[in-house]
């Protein structure tokens, strides 16, 4: 009796999780092939021949080809100005002892606890109050505030990790600060700044909340111009747009596991040296 | 080592960053919230009165049936998402750094990395009026523009995101509890079942606690699958934001929403923060 109700338990839930990873996986599946629909209107999946033409057509949209140079560009722009800020901040937060140290880490790290949509209402109220009313500085500023605290904190987490007794042995050996600090604590920080840069990227290239409120109709992201074609035509495009930014986010993914291992992210836990 | 002046300088300029794109603004949404509405500007007058009435229209039971959606459906999701994410959770734990362990690892992160416009997407062509949603709806006995059905869908939207954030805390979790006391349970002569609701369950209470209420945070917070997948028939409180900005442009009353909305969020991290003490910081990573 008891070996019947396990095994059928047991059963429900491994049928449990298969529905669930089923769940994750199936809608982007359906989105890929429905990109390669050759139907010129939205019809029921499967579709019954493929072709090319909605990435045709989305590569040839003008708006749709304004917002993904936008969207590189500003994604550059505030990795490279996140990564400059967030490492300075992270580096003279590890290394100097002040009071109020903790408070300030704190506060460095609280916009990740602010709603997104706060942020760019707060920001699009404060723009507009002192006249700033230029497209880059308004995105680039609103995309700084949310993805220099993952530089700060991926990069804080890396500096933790180092033993204080090899910048030590440095020194001991003759080296001067400046020079421990760019031959020992540079380098070994590395992994962490590299994987704080790929977050920055990310999150600026995926975003909308705080977006929405910065751009206009005439200076927008991709997501921003998704966005809009979502809720009014609802067309193909966005298929194989969505299809290229899960190739953008796998691509991500690899470099991650590439420069921090995925499972480093995790651990392994206690139970499994 | 003792502060020196180019490292106060450094700190310095960092602080009038955050100072200037993020606390000042909140700040004048916070004194905008009590001034009154005059329409055709962004932003409140100058010398606009000072009024609660932004506060006091929120009691209304339009509004509050807006918030009482966003708890209500963030609830749901965040419950769903931490029951079908422990099982996996489960699975990955237990298993030794091999390949299927890496696998689904790598998968579980792709899909937090995913864009919440490619989710929002793939769902609305899958379950909406497109993809197999009329056939699903007739289960429910519903149609796929019923109102049901749009709050199934909000969900969903939120489950994808949801179940794989908290399998990646669960795994955390769950690798941290002593595989011998489950084996100790079942040798003892306890059902499977049995020892891991009294054995399992109990020891991740903490993990199960922080997934669950690190995904209710960002649920509540959810802004484009709400606005996407709940077509204007139903609205989350970040929506009701937008549209203040969007379409009546009154901004004093959207600054309202948002310091309430602000208030409560901060009020339920401080919470999971007094729970989990540091594990929030890396669950969201």
């Amino acid at each position: 009796m008891k070996r019947l109700a396990d095994n059928v338990l047991g059963l429900l839930v491994v049928c449990l999780s298969a529905a669930t990873i089923a769940f994750l996986v199936t809608p982007l599946l359906i989105a890929t092939v429905m990109s390669f629909d050759s139907r010129d209107f939205l019809g029921a999946f499967p579709p019954p021949s493929l072709s090319l033409q909605w990435y045709v057509g989305f590569f040839s949209d003008a708006s749709y080809l304004k917002g993904l140079q936008v969207s590189l560009i500003l994604a550059l722009a505030a990795t490279a100005l996140s990564s400059l800020i967030g490492v300075a901040a992270a580096f003279t937060l590890d290394r100097y002892t002040f009071p109020g140290k903790d408070t300030l880490s704190a506060f460095f790290l609280s916009p990740l606890v602010v709603p997104h949509v706060i942020i760019g209402f707060s920001l699009l109220l404060f723009f507009s109050a002192i006249g700033v009313f230029d497209g880059w500085v308004r995105l680039i500023g609103g995309h700084l505030i949310i993805t220099v605290p993952y530089v700060i904190r991926t990069t804080l987490a890396s500096l933790v990790g180092i033993r204080k007794s090899l910048t030590e042995a440095a020194l001991i050996l003759g080296a001067t600060e400046r020079r421990s600090f760019w031959k020992v604590t540079v380098p070994l920080a590395k992994t962490g700044i590299a994987a704080g840069a790929v977050f920055a990227f990310a999150y600026s290239m995926d975003d909308v909340s705080v977006s929405l409120f910065l751009t206009g109709p005439d200076f927008y992201t991709l997501p921003v111009a998704m966005t809009t074609a979502m809720r009014s035509e609802f067309d193909l495009r966005i298929a194989a747009a969505a299809v290229c930014l899960i190739v953008l986010t796998i691509a991500l993914i690899w470099v991650l596991d590439r420069v921090v291992g995925l499972d480093k992210v995790i651990g392994q836990g206690v139970y499994h040296k | 080592m003792k502060l020196t002046r180019g490292a106060a300088l450094v700190l310095g300029l960092v602080v009038v960053v955050y100072g200037a794109l993020m606390l000042y603004p909140l700040l004048r949404v916070f004194e905008d919230s009590f001034r009154e509405f005059i329409p055709g500007r962004i932003g409140s007058a100058a010398n606009a009165p000072f009024t609660v009435a932004n506060y006091t229209d929120l009691l209304h039971p339009a509004y509050v049936s807006y918030f009482w959606d966003t708890f209500r459906i963030g609830l749901i999701s965040s419950f769903l998402g931490v029951l079908l994410a422990f099982p996996i959770a489960y699975f990955v734990a237990r298993r030794r750094s091999d390949w299927l362990r890496r696998t689904t690892i790598g998968f579980l992160i792709t899909l937090m990395f995913l864009s919440v416009l490619v989710r929002v997407y793939a769902i609305e062509l899958s379950f909406g009026p497109v993809g197999f949603a009329s056939e699903i709806a007739r289960l429910f006995g519903e149609t796929s523009g019923s109102r049901f059905y749009i709050e199934f869908m909000i969900v969903l939207g939120l489950l994808h995101y949801a179940v794989p954030m908290s399998a990646l805390v669960l795994i955390g979790a769950i690798q941290n509890v002593n595989p011998r006391l489950i084996e100790a349970a079942q040798s003892l002569g306890a059902a499977r079942w049995k020892s891991h609701l009294a054995v399992s369950v109990p020891l991740c209470a903490r993990g199960l606690l922080s997934a669950f209420l690190v995904s209710f945070t960002l649920s509540i917070s959810a802004f484009i699958v709400p606005m996407v997948l709940g077509r204007g028939k139903v609205m989350f409180v970040s929506n009701l934001i937008y549209n203040r900005f969007s379409e009546l442009a009154n901004f004093p009353s959207g600054s309202a929403v948002a310091v309430v909305m602000l208030v409560i969020s901060l009020v339920v991290i401080y919470i999971v923060s007094r729970l989990t003490s540091g594990d929030w910081e890396r669950a969201v990573r």
